[in-house]
């Protein structure tokens, strides 16, 4: 397969389940070889801002900004609402910074998530980013804030009646966070650009540890069933946005970098088609850029 | 001879300087290829390019062709093109998602009588949107949901769909069981993907096998019916049987958006009408 054969595998499996996808692959080695397909504009980033936010903690660590093993008190009444994690826990609880960045990529924890927003902050999390040559990424606000707009915009109310408001099949519901303009937004290529960071560097070894323990395996994972390719990947979630974005490791080969972002027409929660499809075209994309050590 | 298709592999073997690499490009074998370039080449009376051991290359004459070749092909294209897009001014390029089937005559009959002229198409949802997008279309009203980002795209009108059976059942028979129903006819699923597998999801979530015959044509659906081997959803109560939360069909009304719209055409009115024929 060439890169425009890709591209085509790529357009052909988002128009078959009716969704819209940008995507950006790259080799992880030596010579620089990339696969693109509207890689560079600009999309609503969904969860996705928790993997720089994990990579500016995990510099923030080395540099002695932070301690990893410091414990946090997370009050059942004050975090923020998610349905994994410690977000879904009834107590109390405590865990150190380096277990909430855990639960904050390997599960998507939002109370997690919160917690590692607050220690690092939002103007260092954007200093990181224009550091890092992610110009195109800004982070506005956590999920909870994300969640807060939703609320806003779909008629107010409970938290958790939102994500239902945004899979009403009689309405086309919009919300700013679909916008990229006015949510946190990010390109495919730079995510990308992120996981070459993680991998780059010996002191990122626990966030690249988190990134294999994720839970879910139904999106760029469905692509790579195989049980001796490494799948380390972080998914974003809101309503009609599906991300996800990953390193594959195939035994004995560069490990190659993928980030796949899409909207579906559909407005449902559940959607294993549109999960499956986003596994079809991080294959095609990674597919071309195999190469052994 | 077909000059504009031979032109084509003229054209495509100067620029690739392979037969084999041009007919890949052409989606072609290479056989119809270099018959092709030969037949030209007697049609014109010049040899057009050299096979040897460094591959092709241009005669001279070939050369000196190939630019009037070229232009030759631009401007059939061009006029394709034109002859796609010329419309009466004022006149109305409508598409309508085929699903609306029964509903598409009453709905142009309302149209006409707000003072509509317009020449209807009527075909998928996927190839109405790309229609609007290419200037194809100036309106269509597509199923809900689909793509339709870069348009403006309208409210979502729900219409309530009936179960119909096409044999000689009596009206008043008891249906069965939704699990005992037979698969249900459609359009094929690549004119809506998107909606398609909605309409299959909530079939299975009445207890529906959620098997269904895809069938390019309203008289195709109605014969698989007729057969006894499906059953359609209609838009009228008239022929079909009301189920209890049958997913109801779903529509928008998409066209370009303000800055891509044709001069001629009042588009807010048109849009205006259109909603009220179709509520």
């Amino acid at each position: 397969m060439t890169g425009a054969t890709a591209a085509a595998t790529i357009d052909r499996a988002a128009a078959d389940v009716g969704i819209q996808a940008w995507v950006h692959a790259r080799r992880l080695g030596p010579d620089l070889d990339e696969v693109t397909r509207g890689g560079d504009e600009l999309v609503p980033m969904a969860s996705l801002y928790k993997l720089p936010l994990a990579a500016c903690w995990s510099d923030l660590v080395a540099d002695g900004a932070l301690d990893a093993t410091e414990r946090l008190r997370v009050t059942a009444t004050q975090r923020a609402p998610g349905p994994t994690g410690l977000a879904a826990l009834l107590d109390d609880v405590e865990v150190s910074q380096r277990d909430a960045v855990r639960l904050m990529l390997s599960l998507s924890d939002n109370a997690a998530a919160e917690q590692v927003l607050d220690l690092v902050g939002l103007d260092r999390l954007s200093a990181w980013l224009t550091t890092h040559g992610l110009n195109r990424t800004i982070v506005r606000r956590g999920s909870r804030d994300s969640w807060s707009v939703v609320v806003e915009e779909t008629g107010g109310g409970d938290v958790g009646e939102a994500p239902r408001r945004l899979a009403n099949t009689d309405v086309d519901v919009q919300t700013s966070e679909y916008n990229a303009l006015l949510a946190s937004a990010t390109t495919a290529a730079d995510m990308v650009t992120v996981l070459g960071r993680l991998w780059e560097a010996e002191h990122h070894a626990m966030v690249r540890d988190s990134l294999r323990l994720q839970a879910w395996r139904h999106r760029i994972g469905s692509g790579f069933p195989h049980d001796d390719v490494g799948v380390y990947g972080k998914t974003g979630t809101l309503g009609r946005l599906r991300h996800e974005a990953a390193v594959i490791e195939f035994p004995h080969e560069h490990p190659v970098a993928v980030a796949v972002l899409t909207k579906s027409a559909r407005p449902e929660t559940h959607q294993p088609r549109v999960d499956a499809a986003i596994g079809a075209i991080a294959r095609a994309a990674v597919t071309v850029l195999r190469r052994p050590l | 001879m077909d000059l504009l298709r031979h032109l084509r592999f003229f054209d495509a073997v100067a620029e690739h300087r392979h037969f084999g690499h041009a007919a890949a490009a052409l989606g072609m074998t290479q056989p119809p290829v270099s018959q092709g370039v030969q037949r030209l080449e007697q049609e014109l009376g010049q040899r057009l390019f050299f096979r040897d051991a460094r591959g092709v290359r241009l005669t001279e004459a070939g050369g000196a062709l190939l630019p009037v070749a070229r232009r030759l092909l631009r401007d059939a294209e061009q006029l394709m093109t034109l002859a796609h897009r010329w419309r009466p001014s004022g006149q109305v390029r409508l598409g309508l998602a085929d699903d609306l089937e029964d509903k598409i005559p009453a709905l142009l009959t309302r149209l006409a009588e707000r003072d509509v002229d317009c020449v209807p198409t009527v075909s998928g949802t996927v190839e109405l949107v790309e229609g609007v997008r290419e200037d194809e279309l100036d309106i269509a009203v597509v199923r809900h949901p689909a793509v339709v980002d870069g348009l403006a795209a309208g409210p979502v009108h729900t219409l309530a769909t009936y179960l119909a059976w096409d044999d000689d059942r009596p009206r008043d028979a008891e249906l069965p069981p939704m699990r005992e129903v037979p698969p249900v006819v459609v359009p094929p699923r690549r004119h809506h993907p998107a909606a398609h597998d909605q309409l299959i999801d909530a079939l299975r979530r009445l207890g529906h096998s959620g098997a269904v015959i895809e069938a390019g044509t309203l008289i195709e659906r109605q014969a698989w019916a007729s057969a006894g081997h499906g059953v359609r959803l209609v838009l009228d109560d008239e022929s079909g049987r009301p189920i209890p939360d049958l997913p109801p069909l779903r529509v928008r009304v998409v066209t370009p958006l303000p800055p891509d719209r044709r001069a001629d055409v009042d588009h807010e009115t048109l849009i205006r009408r259109l909603e009220a024929a179709l509520s």
